[in-house]
């Protein structure tokens, strides 16, 4: 499925691009991240539970940082697998300046395979959206969000 | 299809219920119908640790009618609230919207309550709740507390309620004599859950609109109460074009996802239509009823 | 042999027990020191496994075992593959554990047996497999196109074969003629669903030596002699139950799943019995599925419509593997035809493999995609010419005095394709009568007039039944007087213990309720081949007429000597056998069969072996050909796509009518299949070939509150090709549905120019055509 969305966050480029790298940053904002530990240059294990009311699950894999242009662009592969299914995805974040803020555009191809799939495409494509969605929302809370 | 392995609690008073609950956080699920959380379960898409089965709690299975309100509680079975004397007299337009709620197997078992907590996005119960700016009653660690319609639903699946609440009670506000509802939906097979729903009130007087209240379900992640249709709707003399203007309204007001079974544009537009068929049935039924 | 009993409408003798929960099904079997299984399956559609690691599912408590493909020796090697074909030239079938690669989401990779089900799910999810996903290929077209990835990688393609069936010149026919019209028709993937998923349990006795399986298969049979030979066991030594059976619709015949090896062999190895029963979500990945093809048609007709030629070419979906061959594809190119005369015909197939679940057939096994195309044909032909649909069938249809008609083409079981009778015009007739087609035009006119949208389809079609091979059958009196029939064909609904019975009933003078059939179980009876392709009505009933008649006359021959009459004098009737004439002369059935089987003196020299026993078998020259009318009149609703039933009517011919209430059972149940494939029922996939349907919450099964009131209409034109003159009925219902709806919302919504070539249909979709006829002229 594919996703994309918009943010508007009061903070500049740089600032924007530094709290995107951040390790820290990222698991403030992925309520669900058990783990995520730097393996190489760029590249993270990953454990995560996601889901939404009682239906969660735990998916355990790599995420992988490429093709970055600071500090207007990179490029996020992930993938992992764990008992609900698994999920592969991948996916650009571009910064551009907007007034004394950034402008932050994301936009990304998700894969879900497995037992979750098969039971709930109904919801999957709205669900997937929405939490990633708030990730970037969380993001533009802890940065301020601008006008 | 067996569930993980779990703990399982029957406590037989609230008190009790909101005990376990405040023990075990998230870890716990409330029990009641079963009819959404033990097919999550069985497939391990849920894995509770801790089931707290409320089925035996005392004095939470009633149907109250209030002075312009329907007081419903929380263990009070579908069925029996589709078969209600009160709620046919009182509220209509939920006894309608519960003849549609899955099958009667399931409305046996499945409790009012329960349907609202689960917010399923194409669920009937949760448009009603919302049409009528209903509220429920959540009791957890903290106390009790009264949540409105309004803003109970968050997103899919997804309300309010504290993992630590139980919802003891749902209030319908009953519809004032004399006004018009309609409860319409589209559903693959009888049984379905909605690709698109719509509830309806109308009220008139002296020709006009007096009040008008459009609540949908299936077509986004919480219930959509459509307030611009409303707003266009109030004042104003019913006609067939001014139905057509609210379904417009309200298709410019819903954001659907697609699936295999509907696509987006498809929900969206049966949204409108559903909204002018129920518009027009409602009118029927102010006029019988005057 | 008199017919009190075949043609009577009588209750059926399994339903007392099956009603009052007291059947024997799979589940029900509970044996001490059982132990149960489940297996792990691939989550993705296609993808290497570089490791299998199993110690934390080992570990949990109470599990017995967990297998990979590793642990299998021998057994990890191909199943077995059925009906192989000179075309078939890639005959890929599965491992029962994946080695080193997975194909489809569904696929097995281990195995666990373990002291409940619940214990072994636990195990499941601690077994960790290292998959290293791959691009997948999830359609048809997707396989032929070049550079797509290859589902088997050894073979360079994912074409497995390639096959074409013509007759006549049918190239010269389309230069000639004066009109020629083009469709691609697109038929979209479906499951079986039968009531009662798969299940198998299996006992062994070291001591004994003895193999005990229950299956809920449709042929017992050839899974004990392939199990016997799998694992070197005398085929006496094995014994395959087939017990009361919750449906099967062709899914069920398979030699053999991966979990009927699997479990015996865990049984085998853990000297404890195994159970396996198949739960929905299992069932929707793992049972074979069918009804993916795409067919690029064409029509030549003339002036007065009538067919100068036909030709299509399609692709076959045949999923991950092909073990059950090219029957699907073969019945759909021979089926085609139909009830008309078409001069000339081709029909090219390419069999394709993509990363889904395995395809066999399922209930009509290609005849509905024959039908779609060909019904579909007429369609345009009659809309580009301004004839009546149900004259330009009229003008084309053969007439009763052709037959046998040689259809020019060689049928699934690979002999000619001869039509061996039927009354074609006559069932057109009655459907066009019961519909009251005559005074259509004016009804629709009247609803358009109110707004409303409603439309009328008529289709028609041939359905070959009764092939071989053959069936045979035991038929034994007791001495209680009551009869016994043991044949080898198995039974998931369709009534054999009673249309059997009837059968032997009229022949020994009994009642259906005094005569005891037992069907799928190797040991009362050994030798078939399967309830399959509508056959067992013709090719066992024929083979209990054959042994009826056999003990019938034994025991004509004993009560002659009995009674010291000629034998042409003796009648059976009544459970007793007497003297023309003289009633009071009279001997019963049992006393007939203790008298058969005497403790000592010399036997008669003309009794010719003890007992009232006989054993006869049936082998048809070739398939019997019922046909049939279906007309339906529908109600669309255009702003919402919406679809309602006004009338159904069935005009149904299968020679002999055996149980008319067994009968329209199957008629029912067929046409509730057929509406699902026409509106309802979708196995939707990703562009990974991931399932995204896996329960009945999003793979709509029509229910009762769907499906219309039938109104069947039988005619009754008798095979000449076996003694009873009967055809088989088993997947009548199913064939012709989705083009007789397709038909008739087409017709409904003439005014928007909708086109319909396609089935599954939905409201969403009927918008989206509506939406797009608008814009065509």
């Amino acid at each position: 499925m594919k996703l994309d969305g918009t943010n508007t966050l009061a903070a500049p480029i740089e600032t924007v691009w530094t709290t995107l790298n951040d390790p820290e940053a990222l698991r403030r904002c992925t309520p669900g991240l058990q783990e995520l530990k730097e393996v190489g240059p760029d590249t993270y294990q990953a454990t995560l539970t996601i889901g939404i009311a009682a239906v969660k699950g735990t998916y355990s894999g790599t995420l992988r940082i490429t093709d970055k242009q600071p500090p207007r662009h990179y490029r996020i592969a992930l993938e992992g697998s764990g008992g609900a299914g698994f999920m592969k995805g991948e996916g650009s974040v571009d910064l551009e300046p907007q007034g004394n803020g950034t402008l932050l555009r994301w936009s990304g191809d998700v894969q879900v395979g497995g037992l979750i799939a098969g039971v709930g495409q109904r919801m999957l494509g709205g669900v997937g959206k929405m939490l990633i969605g708030q990730f970037f929302k969380c993001l533009e809370q802890r940065l301020g969000s601008g006008t | 299809m067996k569930p993980a392995a779990f703990e399982y609690f029957a406590p037989r008073t609230v008190e009790q219920a909101v005990d376990l609950l405040a023990q075990h956080g998230d870890q716990a699920k409330v029990l009641a119908g079963g009819q959404s959380l033990v097919p999550l379960m069985n497939m391990r898409l849920a894995r509770p640790a801790v089931i707290v089965d409320i089925n035996r709690v005392d004095g939470l299975e009633y149907i109250v009618a209030a002075p312009a309100v329907l007081r419903i509680g929380a263990l009070t079975r579908q069925r029996a609230a589709e078969r209600s004397r009160l709620v046919a007299e009182r509220c209509p337009l939920l006894r309608d919207a519960l003849r549609l709620v899955g099958h009667v197997q399931i409305r046996n078992r499945g409790t009012v309550a329960g349907s609202i907590a689960h917010a399923d996005p194409a669920a009937e119960l949760t448009a009603v709740l919302t049409a009528l700016d209903g509220e429920v009653v959540a009791r957890g660690p903290g106390g009790t507390r009264v949540i409105a319609a309004s803003d109970l639903f968050v997103t899919y699946l997804t309300t309010s309620l504290d993992p630590r609440e139980i919802i003891t009670e749902v209030r319908f506000p009953a519809l004032p004599p004399g006004t018009g509802w309609s409860w319409m939906e589209i559903a693959r097979r009888h049984g379905d859950f909605a690709l698109a729903g719509v509830g309806v009130v109308l009220a008139l007087g002296g020709g006009v609109i007096t009040e008008a209240r459009i609540a949908l379900t299936g077509v986004g992640p919480t219930p959509v109460r459509a307030t611009s249709a409303e707003r266009l709707l109030t004042g104003r003399a019913p006609s067939e074009g001014l139905w057509a203007d609210a379904a417009e309204a309200v298709r410019a007001a819903v954001d659907p996802d697609g699936d295999i079974h509907a696509s987006a544009e498809y929900r969206r537009h049966v949204a409108g239509v559903l909204v002018q068929r129920a518009l027009c049935e409602a009118l029927t039924r102010v006029r019988e009823a005057a | 042999m008199g017919t009190r009993y075949v043609g009577a409408r009588i209750a059926r003798n399994e339903d007392p027990a099956l009603l009052r929960g007291r059947g024997l099904f799979v589940d029900d079997v509970r044996l001490p020191g059982m132990v149960h299984a489940a297996v792990l399956r691939s989550p993705h559609a296609r993808a290497r496994i570089h490791g299998v690691d199993t110690r934390r599912a080992r570990a949990v408590p109470g599990v017995l075992a967990v297998y990979t493909h590793a642990d299998l020796g021998r057994l990890g090697a191909p199943l077995p593959k059925l009906i192989p074909h000179p075309s078939l030239i890639h005959h890929k079938t599965q491992c029962p554990l994946a080695s080193d690669a997975v194909r489809y989401v569904g696929e097995p990779v281990a195995l666990v047996v373990a002291e409940s089900r619940y214990l072994a799910e636990d195990a499941c999810d601690l077994i960790e497999v290292a998959y290293e996903p791959l691009p997948a290929v999830a359609s048809v077209e997707e396989a032929v196109r070049p550079g797509s990835p290859l589902v088997h990688e050894d073979i360079g393609t994912n074409v497995c074969a390639r096959y074409t069936q013509q007759t006549g010149d049918v190239d010269d026919a389309f230069a000639r003629a004066p009109h020629r019209f083009r469709e691609r028709f697109v038929v979209d993937r479906g499951a079986a669903c039968p009531m009662e998923t798969r299940g198998v349990v299996a006992s062994w006795d070291a001591r004994t030596g003895l193999l005990e399986v229950w299956d809920s298969t449709q042929a017992p049979i050839p899974i004990r002699n392939g199990l016997a030979a799998m694992f070197g066991l005398l085929q006496h030594n094995v014994r395959v139950v087939a017990p009361d059976v919750g449906g099967g619709f062709g899914a069920k015949i398979m030699m053999f799943y991966p979990e009927e090896v699997l479990v015996p062999w865990a049984a085998m190895r853990l000297g404890r019995p195994v159970k396996w029963i198949e739960d929905r979500r299992e069932s929707m990945v793992a049972m074979n599925q069918e009804r993916e093809q795409i067919h690029d048609a064409e029509i030549a007709a003339d002036g007065d419509g009538r067919i100068l030629g036909v030709r299509t070419v399609f692709l076959y979906d045949s999923g991950a593997y092909i073990p059950y061959g090219l029957i699907v594809p073969i019945v759909a190119s021979t089926t085609l035809p139909g009830p008309y005369r078409v001069p000339s015909y081709r029909c090219e197939f390419a069999a394709v493999f993509t990363n889904k679940t395995t395809v066999s057939p399922y209930r009509g096994a290609g005849r509905p995609h024959g039908v779609f195309v060909m019904e579909r044909l007429l369609d345009r032909v009659a809309r580009e010419l301004g004839l009546d649909r149900a004259e330009v069938r009229r003008r084309n249809l053969i007439q009763p005095d052709q037959f046998p008609y040689d259809v020019g083409l060689i049928y699934q079981d690979n002999a000619p394709l001869r039509y061996d009778s039927g009354n074609y015009p006559l069932c057109l007739e009655r459907a066009l009568d019961l519909i009251d087609y005559a005074a259509w035009p004016a009804r629709k006119q009247a609803a358009r007039s109110e707004g409303r949208y409603v439309g009328c389809g008529v289709a028609c079609y041939v359905e070959g039944t009764g092939i071989g091979p053959y069936e045979g059958c035991r038929i034994t009196v007791e001495p209680s007087g009551k009869v016994v029939v043991a044949t080898g064909v198995g039974t998931q609904g369709q009534g054999h213990m009673t249309s059997l019975a009837q059968i032997a009933a009229d022949a020994l003078g009994v009642t259906p309720r005094d005569v005891s059939v037992h069907t799928g179980d190797t040991a009362l009876f050994n030798w078939g081949t399967g309830t399959f392709a509508s056959r067992a009505a013709t090719v066992a009933g024929n083979a209990v007429a054959l042994a009826a008649q056999a003990v019938r006359e034994r025991a004509r021959r004993v009560a002659a000597t009995l009674l010291e009459a000629p034998v042409e004098e003796i009648e059976l009737a009544g459970g007793k056998a007497s003297v023309r004439g003289v009633p009071a002369r009279a001997v019963s059935l049992g006393e007939l069969a203790v008298a058969a089987n005497p403790l000592r003196f010399a036997m008669p020299a003309d009794w010719d072996g003890p007992g009232l026993e006989a054993v006869r078998y049936f082998t048809p020259p070739q398939g019997a050909f019922s046909n049939g009318v279906h007309a339906c009149i529908v109600e669309v609703d255009p702003e919402t796509g919406m679809l309602s039933f006004h009338r159904y009517v069935v005009v149904h011919d299968c020679g002999r009518v055996i149980n008319p209430t067994i009968l329209e059972g199957q008629i029912h149940g067929g046409v509730a299949q057929g509406l699902g494939g026409a509106f309802w029922e979708k196995l939707a996939y990703d562009e990974q070939a991931q399932p995204l349907s896996t329960t009945f919450m999003d793979y709509l099964l029509p229910t009762a509150a769907e499906v219309p009131a039938l109104e069947v209409a039988h005619v009754e034109t008798p095979s000449p090709l076996n003694p009873l003159g009967i055809k088989g009925a088993g997947e009548a219902g199913v064939i012709p549905v989705a083009a007789a709806v397709a038909q008739a919302i087409e017709d409904a919504l003439e005014p928007f120019g909708a086109h319909i070539a396609e089935a599954p249909l939905s409201p969403s979709r009927l918008r989206q055509l509506i939406a797009e006829g608008r814009r065509t002229p």
